[in-house]
């Protein structure tokens, strides 16, 4: 049979382990007496872009923090369940949460560069790992801001303050900052609601180049956002996960109303 | 001046890769509808039954590459998003195959007169039945190539060869009036000679139609339901 | 009912200018007090350098009965029962370093400016009025200044040679004589006799050359025309105010302010420098901040940074913002029974238990000064510190967290730089008040005099357990001697001067700190 376009999707409710970047098993969490999250379970596939969409305080920033371990910075969060990444179960009280850190990347919805040189923005994860050695993080540095799309802008300036930059480059900065460390998930809290339109859209065409490096994850807000980036989504409702799908299906026939009613922006 | 689209200047390099495929997938449409025609021509003119056939079934194929098509529209509207040329010739892709694919099933009906054998015996209808066959096929070609080039120019060019073809149906039409008198026995094979003889006028007004789109794609302006003379005043207005 | 009057009688820009009439008002009260304050300290202060001029005073002297003329320069005059007072600080034959006399009008024949009276500045703080006559050596020479400062210069060459002497040879001869005790060598051993032989050949070289520099003597004359001698060994500086043209005043009031830094006090802080003071003050200072910063700077870490956030940490907190209110003599006799008595008590009977009953650490002294300087600043830099911390965003930390930080790591490396701006706040703010508070130190270590800096060149070179002096304490004092003493007065203005450009430059070094470091690590 004839077939004019291309477009391969893995079912995402039977993806086997080779191909699940982060599995999520039975995941509840809650802040002190407040449910946030509830009995989540799904998985996630490698090399693609995973978005996470749903209103505000639905849990979808809690989720993506939790495959890092980032909620263990909030006092009273308890979690139940599992989340596996490369076959350990993260959760668990003896995983090196530093360790995983470094594997798993974070970049928030704020750039937030930290008050230095923009060299040592990228090397501050080397070295934090006790890498001291110059010609190593000068390379790592440099690779980091190519995959960042970041160098051409910045090579003649490395050591100066990162402040100088501008928005989009300021965020950029912070994904080299989390790429030098050769993560192998990179996850994305709403990386451009603080950007322009245009920084914007340069933002996920990074995204796009990166996902052969690693896999991504991304929260948003902004469902456009979500359609054009993502390989596959999931929308989240009051800390429930409603419907996983690749996207194509999900913002083209959605199969439930509430997922309906949430991206054609109706009242649930 | 109407603006030359550059559909590969997106930040998203994936987006202008399924816009330029979606352009291609339509005039890799457009070309097999138009080697369909060709085909049936070339039935007609030997009689070859097997020929026709082929047409026939081969319309399906032309029929599911629509689908795709529109489904694939559907997609980028969904995801992508796009607005202004970008969003333009979107539209025009989702309305020119629903043409295309109509003109397939002109074509169809076209090559069934040969398959149920009711070609007339008339040569004189014959031949110009090919004439005016081979110019709806010269104005397929010129459409599509209009198509793929935007070209507002050539479509307007292509518009008026319907004007052509639609005189020359008209006196087919009257010679074959004159022709069913002699022979009122055939009244239902006449019937199917006269819906083939429509049919390909009919290719004729949808391949307007599609140089309608294009103009529309390239200007942002509807000049569809207005004369020729009106459009080009509306046209020299715009330049 | 006043109430609706006023609202009726005003309309609302009426009433909204009525508003900021009265804050400006209270603002510019505000303003005037301290306008009014610090031209009096610096008027005060900076006329305590600048040359005054000498009078010639024409007087009836009622105890004597009889008409008096003496030199003298006024440093208080005012009117009081219809009658115009004038203060006199004078030099006669019988008080010729200065005495003190209350003139009213009634009994004044004249007061006019000398011409020739020099203002003769002793080494030992003193003051001679009285025109420079004779210079006597071997005969007398008529005074001129050239003359002066050559036979000055001998007697300073001469007084080298003495002190040459003594340093090099009377100390050596001591140094041997008293190993000789110590060995027990008997009183009439040929080796202490030689010794002792040595020793009074150079006492007697010695007398030789004071009676040498004696023999430099400045004559006097008084304003009745008797004159007195001063020995030259013992004059400082001679001046004439009245032949001085304005380029000669202000050297003198620069030369003045040059010694008031440098020289020690004389006459018991009434005169000379405050260079002991200063440098107690500045050292305490920088004690107690190498003591507070670390303490408190760390305090405010766990605090801010690991504390649990429960009732305990906010009482802590709490009890820190209002150990900053509780009064500074609290923290003198904290620092006295605790710090001196039973700290310092218990060093000694450890550590320097073969000086004991005498104490080395369970006295008063610079260090317990310190510490508890430290003790009542602690609160500021705490604070200071815990707003900096406060105000690095969280985003920052999580960050850092984010790359594989560690607490201690991201504590380290990013949340300290960044609040360094309200971390240095705190701490000139501690120097700035640690600076100016006098109440505590004169319980745990700040004397009017000390004979010693806290700072010399004896092992080990810093002598924290010593008492020193104190800018505040000087002035503390300084006021004791304004109802007696017109120039210690004067001086208390030109110490309270120079404590308030201390503290004044230590908050503009604290401000330009903050703002550099504030601009590196802004966050935006």
């Amino acid at each position: 049979m004839l077939k004019l376009f291309e477009h391969e999707t893995l079912d995402v409710h039977n993806l086997g382990d080779e191909e699940t970047a982060i599995g999520v098993k039975d995941l509840s969490l809650q802040f002190g007496q407040k449910p946030v999250l509830q009995n989540i379970s799904l998985r996630i596939p490698k090399h693609r872009i995973t978005a996470l969409i749903g209103q505000s305080g639905c849990g979808k920033s809690t989720l993506i923090s939790s495959f890092n371990r980032m909620n263990d910075l909030v006092p009273d969060c308890q979690y139940t369940g599992g989340i596996f990444i490369n076959g350990r179960n993260i959760n668990d009280k003896r995983e090196d949460v530093s360790q995983l850190r470094t594997q798993v990347g974070i970049v928030f919805q704020r750039p937030n560069p930290f008050p230095m040189s923009i060299y040592d923005n990228v090397s501050y994860g080397l070295r934090l790992k006790g890498i001291k050695v110059r010609r190593y993080l000068d390379d790592a540095v440099e690779q980091a801001l190519k995959e960042a799309a970041l160098w051409d802008e910045v090579k003649d300036r490395l050591f100066d303050s990162a402040r100088i930059l501008s928005g989009g480059q300021q965020q950029r900065l912070v994904i080299a900052r989390a790429l030098a460390l050769k993560p192998d998930i990179l996850l994305l809290d709403e990386p451009t609601s603080a950007l322009d339109p245009l920084t914007t859209l340069f933002i996920e065409e990074l995204m796009a180049g990166l996902k052969k490096r690693c896999t991504i994850v991304i929260v948003t807000h902004n469902m456009q956002q979500a359609a054009r980036v993502s390989d596959y989504t999931a929308f989240l409702h009051q800390g429930q996960l409603v419907e996983y799908a690749d996207s194509d299906t999900l913002f083209t026939m959605p199969e439930f109303k509430q997922t309906e009613d949430y991206i054609t922006g109706r009242y649930g | 001046m109407p603006r030359q689209l550059a559909l590969n200047t997106h930040i998203s390099g994936k987006f202008n890769i399924e816009l330029e495929n979606l352009r291609n997938s339509v005039l890799t449409m457009g070309g097999e509808v138009e080697l369909q025609l060709v085909e049936t021509l070339k039935a007609i003119r030997l009689n070859h039954a097997g020929l026709a056939e082929k047409v026939i079934l081969n319309d399906l194929k032309v029929n599911a590459m629509e689908m795709q098509i529109d489904e694939e529209c559907l997609r980028i509207i969904a995801k992508r998003h796009p607005t202004a040329s970008d969003l333009r010739l979107v539209m025009t892709v989702s309305k020119a195959i629903t043409d295309i694919e109509r003109m397939g099933d002109e074509i169809e009906r076209i090559a069934r007169l040969v398959t149920k054998n009711k070609l007339p015996a008339s040569e004189m209808i014959k031949s110009s039945m090919l004439q005016i066959g081979e110019n709806v096929v010269e104005m397929m070609r010129g459409t599509f190539d209009a198509l793929a080039r935007q070209d507002e120019g050539a479509a307007l060019e292509v518009y008026e060869q319907d004007n052509v073809i639609d005189a020359d149906y008209k006196k087919l039409l009257t010679f074959t009036a004159q022709e069913m008198q002699k022979n009122t026995d055939d009244m239902q094979d006449w019937l199917e000679v006269l819906w083939a003889l429509r049919s390909l006028e009919r290719i004729g007004d949808r391949c307007k139609n599609i140089c309608e789109y294009v103009v529309y794609l390239s200007r942002g302006k509807d000049i569809r339901h207005s004369p020729l003379e009106n459009m080009q005043t509306k046209l020299d207005q715009l330049i | 009912m006043i109430n609706i009057k006023f609202h009726r009688l005003l309309s609302p820009s009426q009433r909204q200018s009525f508003v900021m009439s009265i804050t400006a008002f209270f603002s510019a009260i505000l303003l005037l007090a301290l306008g009014s304050m610090l031209s009096l300290i610096c008027y005060r202060g900076l006329a305590y350098f600048w040359p005054s001029p000498i009078y010639t005073v024409s007087y009836y002297d009622a105890k004597l009965e009889q008409a008096s003329v003496v030199y003298g320069q006024i440093f208080n005059e005012y009117e009081e029962h219809g009658e115009y007072i004038r203060w006199f600080l004078y030099s006669s034959v019988n008080h010729p370093t200065g005495n003190q006399m209350l003139l009213e009008q009634s009994n004044t024949l004249s007061v006019v400016e000398s011409a020739n009276s020099a203002n003769i500045t002793l080494k030992d703080g003193r003051t001679v009025m009285g025109v420079p006559a004779k210079l006597n050596n071997d005969g007398r020479l008529d005074y001129s200044p050239q003359r002066y400062l050559d036979m000055a210069n001998r007697v300073a060459e001469i007084q080298t040679d003495i002190d040459n002497i003594q340093v090099q040879h009377l100390s050596q001869i001591h140094q041997q004589l008293a190993q000789l005790d110590t060995q027990d060598v008997a009183d009439d051993a040929p080796a202490r006799h030689k010794l002792n032989n040595g020793f009074s050949l150079w006492q007697q070289k010695i007398e030789s050359l004071e009676r040498q520099r004696n023999s430099y003597v400045l004559d006097v004359a008084m304003a009745d025309g008797q004159t007195v001698a001063i020995p030259l060994a013992d004059i400082e500086s001679v001046f004439v105010p009245g032949q001085l043209n304005l380029l000669g005043r202000w050297q003198v009031f620069l030369r003045n302010i040059g010694q008031f830094l440098v020289q020690a006090p004389k006459q018991a802080n009434t005169a000379g420098g405050v260079f002991p003071a200063l440098f107690g003050t500045v050292l305490m200072v920088l004690v107690m901040t190498l003591i507070v910063a670390p303490f408190g700077v760390m305090a405010a870490v766990y605090l801010s940074e690991y504390a649990p956030d429960n009732f305990l940490t906010s009482a802590i907190r709490i009890s820190v913002s209002n150990m900053a209110s509780v009064p500074s003599i609290v923290y003198g006799v904290f620092g006295l029974g605790f710090f001196v008595y039973t700290l310092g008590g218990n060093i000694d009977s450890l550590l320097f238990s073969d000086t004991l009953p005498a104490p080395t650490m369970g006295t008063p002294g610079l260090f317990w000064a310190a510490l508890t300087m430290a003790m009542l600043t602690l609160p500021v830099v705490i604070v200071a510190t815990e707003e900096g911390l406060r105000r690095v965003p969280q985003g920052l930390r999580a960050s850092s967290y984010a790359l594989g930080a560690t607490k201690a790591e991201t504590v380290l490396r990013i949340v300290l730089p960044m609040a360094s701006p309200g971390i240095m706040t705190g701490i000139i703010l501690a120097i700035a008040r640690a600076a100016g508070e006098v109440a505590p130190l004169m319980l745990v270590g700040a004397v009017k005099f000390a004979p010693n800096l806290p700072v010399d060149g004896d092992f080990p070179y810093f002598h924290l357990d010593r008492q020193f002096m104190h800018l505040g304490v000087l002035i503390y004092d300084g006021a004791f001697h304004s109802q007696t003493d017109a120039k210690g007065a004067s001086m208390m203005f030109a110490t309270c001067l120079l404590l308030l450009l201390v503290v004044v430059t230590l908050n503009i070094l604290a401000v330009i700190l903050r703002a550099r470091l504030r601009n590196r690590y802004l966050v935006n």
